[in-house]
């Protein structure tokens, strides 16, 4: 029962055994992945540090802060003036906001107030959105103050007190801003909103993992080429129990190379906690067995290690590029139907779906259906067209 | 011939590859604690045979049976009781001795203490248990001739056959093998033997046949073969060879 184990543990003895080769193989998702990274990864959505100087220390002042905080596109960075002075004079910032003191009471009093921009040269392009934010949040914020002004002052005098006023005129404001007069609606062309690196992980990830249909592909020839296959079928070692242990080595070896990146992917890019880290695994893990026992099937076919390499670099290209590795193919006419016969398209879908959209493991029914099914399907086939020898068992 | 002595019997074997017959109604038997010689020329069929005795190959037609069992219903038990040494260098190149021999150790069913135990005591009958930690792929030809053997007697055989085990080596690892081959001879084993070297044959073997183009064209001891051409004292066996054989050159 323990043979298919210890093929296995050759198979990765054999991985490891060579330092040089297994860094090779752990090194390379991870050049592979810095270029892409470089690549497509500087297509990220804009995000920018604001270098604000508060020299007001009032509420108004702390609440435009905490509101510049809470977007996705700005991070928050205080400064005194004279350390804000330091950086720009040296370049270390091109742009500082400069909230005046009297920022606070003056909005209470609903009088005009200014907030500076200091800039080197012309503020830097990211400095430029920064000051186009910043001038947004203030208007909004001084709008409002001007509004509570003018409220409080067409009251004065009634029999609503102030607290009241300030009550109903927050309430108000809030409900405003919650469903303002003028909303903004974003669409994005061929479908969800994403990231670039939300197909880039998953592509990345599928490419590597295709690989293992040509490592499989060649295990099985060379073992015949060098005569070591002959001789395992003169033990006690069963043909069934060879195909499981070469079907797990195929399987943990793609999966080690599938951890170096998804790890990498992770820890640089910060796309998912450690359940979507988990949940990836697993179906990284799916996807390697459908490849392995792909690999399988070449290698059960093929008579020459040359053979065997082509037909797997061509299975390979195939699925890479016409199942959509990098790039949605939905709605793409015949490569939109062309990339429904390859693995990598449900792969990708689903692990598009997991890190993009908020799916789980669970939801990938179709993904998992045919991962698991095209594995089952191949190995039966493997096995069917193996032949240690010609003319053999 | 089918004293209770044999340990193989082989009956009428027949193989054919694409419409080309490579065995043609071989029959042999060989006895318990004998080294049995298969001679021949290139393509004259011996790797076939070994091949289908060794279960990888089912004849076209005919019979076999190991130690009681036959090679073609009851393969599983043949495979218990043999071991096989290929012509070709079956190893993993890139692995130590030791891990090579304890993995097909574990292949022939012995458990993990047992495999490294034995892969020790094998290492140490080819002369190879200082070198047992080192990678294969840095051995001379010799030493990989000798792992070679040394993997096949991981199953603790009853029958052992060794197909040109000495191809290729030089004469201090020749000799050591054949000192091996005559000690596991000496110590109960049955090997079937196959090689070019006449010299060899002679030394070695007990009985033999000579096969050409398929078939055993004659079997009997090294003595008795030499004096159906002569005198055996003058005549050797390559001579005996070359005359049943040919001349001709052979692929």
């Amino acid at each position: 029962m323990l043979r298919p184990l210890h093929i296995a543990l050759l198979e990765v003895k054999r991985y490891v055994v060579s330092i040089q080769e297994l860094a090779f193989s752990v090194a390379l998702p991870i050049v592979l992945f810095a270029l892409m990274y470089g690549a497509f990864g500087g297509e990220e959505s804009f995000h920018a540090t604001a270098h604000v100087v508060d020299l007001d220390q009032g509420s108004h002042s702390r609440a435009l802060i905490n509101q510049l905080d809470t977007l996705d596109e700005i991070t928050v960075r205080e400064r005194t003036l004279e350390d804000a002075d330091q950086a720009l004079e040296r370049s270390a910032i091109l742009t500082a906001v400069v909230i005046p003191a009297g920022f606070s009471d003056g909005l209470e009093a609903g009088e005009p107030i200014a907030i500076t921009f200091k800039k080197r040269g012309n503020g830097g392009d990211a400095g430029q959105i920064v000051e186009a934010i910043v001038r947004s949040a203030a208007q909004q914020m001084a709008g409002e103050a001007q509004v509570r002004a003018a409220v409080g002052s067409v009251l004065s005098g009634t029999d609503i007190t102030r607290v009241t006023i300030d009550s109903v005129v927050s309430r108000r404001l809030s409900e405003s801003r919650q469903s303002p007069s003028i909303s903004v609606e974003t669409k994005w062309l061929g479908g969800e909103e994403s990231s670039p690196t939300d197909r880039l992980v998953p592509g990345l990830l599928v490419m590597f993992l295709m690989f293992a249909v040509t490592m499989n592909a060649q295990t099985l020839v060379e073992e015949r080429q060098n005569g070591t296959l002959e001789r395992l079928m003169t033990t006690r070692l069963g043909v069934n129990q060879l195909f499981a242990g070469k079907f797990m080595a195929g399987v943990l070896r793609a999966v080690v190379q599938a951890l170096v990146l998804l790890a990498l992917a992770f820890a640089v890019l910060r796309i998912g906690d450690i359940a979507d880290f988990m949940e990836l695994t697993v179906f990284s893990a799916l996807v390697a067995m459908a490849v392995s026992a792909i690999g399988l099937v070449i290698g059960s076919v093929a008579r020459t290690r040359d053979q065997a390499i082509w037909a797997a670099v061509f299975i390979t290209m195939f699925m890479t590029v016409f199942g959509g590795t990098f790039f949605d193919l939905t709605g793409a006419g015949p490569l939109d139907l062309l990339s429904r016969f390859t693995l990598t398209r449900y792969a990708i879908d689903s692990m598009f779906g997991m890190l993009a959209s908020g799916q789980t493991l669970a939801g990938q029914g179709i993904g998992i259906a045919v991962h698991v099914g095209v594995a089952a399907i191949a190995l039966l086939v493997a096995r069917t067209m193996f032949k240690v020898a010609g003319g053999g068992r | 011939m089918n004293g209770s002595d044999d340990f193989l019997t082989a009956q009428h074997l027949r193989k054919q590859f694409d419409g080309i017959t490579a065995v043609e109604d071989v029959s042999f038997t060989i006895r318990r604690q004998e080294i049995f010689g298969l001679l021949g020329p290139n393509g004259a069929g011996k790797t076939t045979t070994i091949r289908m005795l060794s279960t990888v190959l089912s004849p076209d037609d005919g019979e076999v049976t190991i130690g009681g069992s036959s090679v073609t219903r009851e393969g599983d038990k043949v495979r218990q009781v043999i071991g096989v040494c290929p012509q070709e260098l079956a190893l993993y190149p890139e692995l130590s001795a030791t891990d090579n021999l304890v993995f097909f150790g574990r292949m022939a069913g012995l458990s993990g203490r047992d495999a490294k135990e034995a892969a020790s005591d094998n290492l140490e009958r080819v002369g190879l248990l200082d070198r047992a930690r080192d990678k294969v792929d840095n051995f001379s030809g010799g030493m990989k001739r000798r792992v070679n053997l040394a993997i096949a007697l991981m199953s603790r055989p009853q029958l052992l056959f060794l197909d040109e085990p000495t191809v290729g080596i030089d004469p201090q690892s020749r000799n050591h093998i054949f000192e091996t081959v005559e000690a596991l001879r000496d110590g109960g084993m049955t090997v079937l033997y196959t090689t070019h070297y006449m010299e060899e044959a002679d030394r070695l073997c007990d009985r033999l046949a000579i096969m050409d183009h398929g078939e055993i064209v004659v079997m009997g001891t090294p003595h008795e073969l030499k004096s159906e051409i002569g005198d055996p004292a003058d005549v050797t066996l390559e001579t005996v060879f070359l005359e049943l054989t040919g001349r001709s050159l052979r692929d």
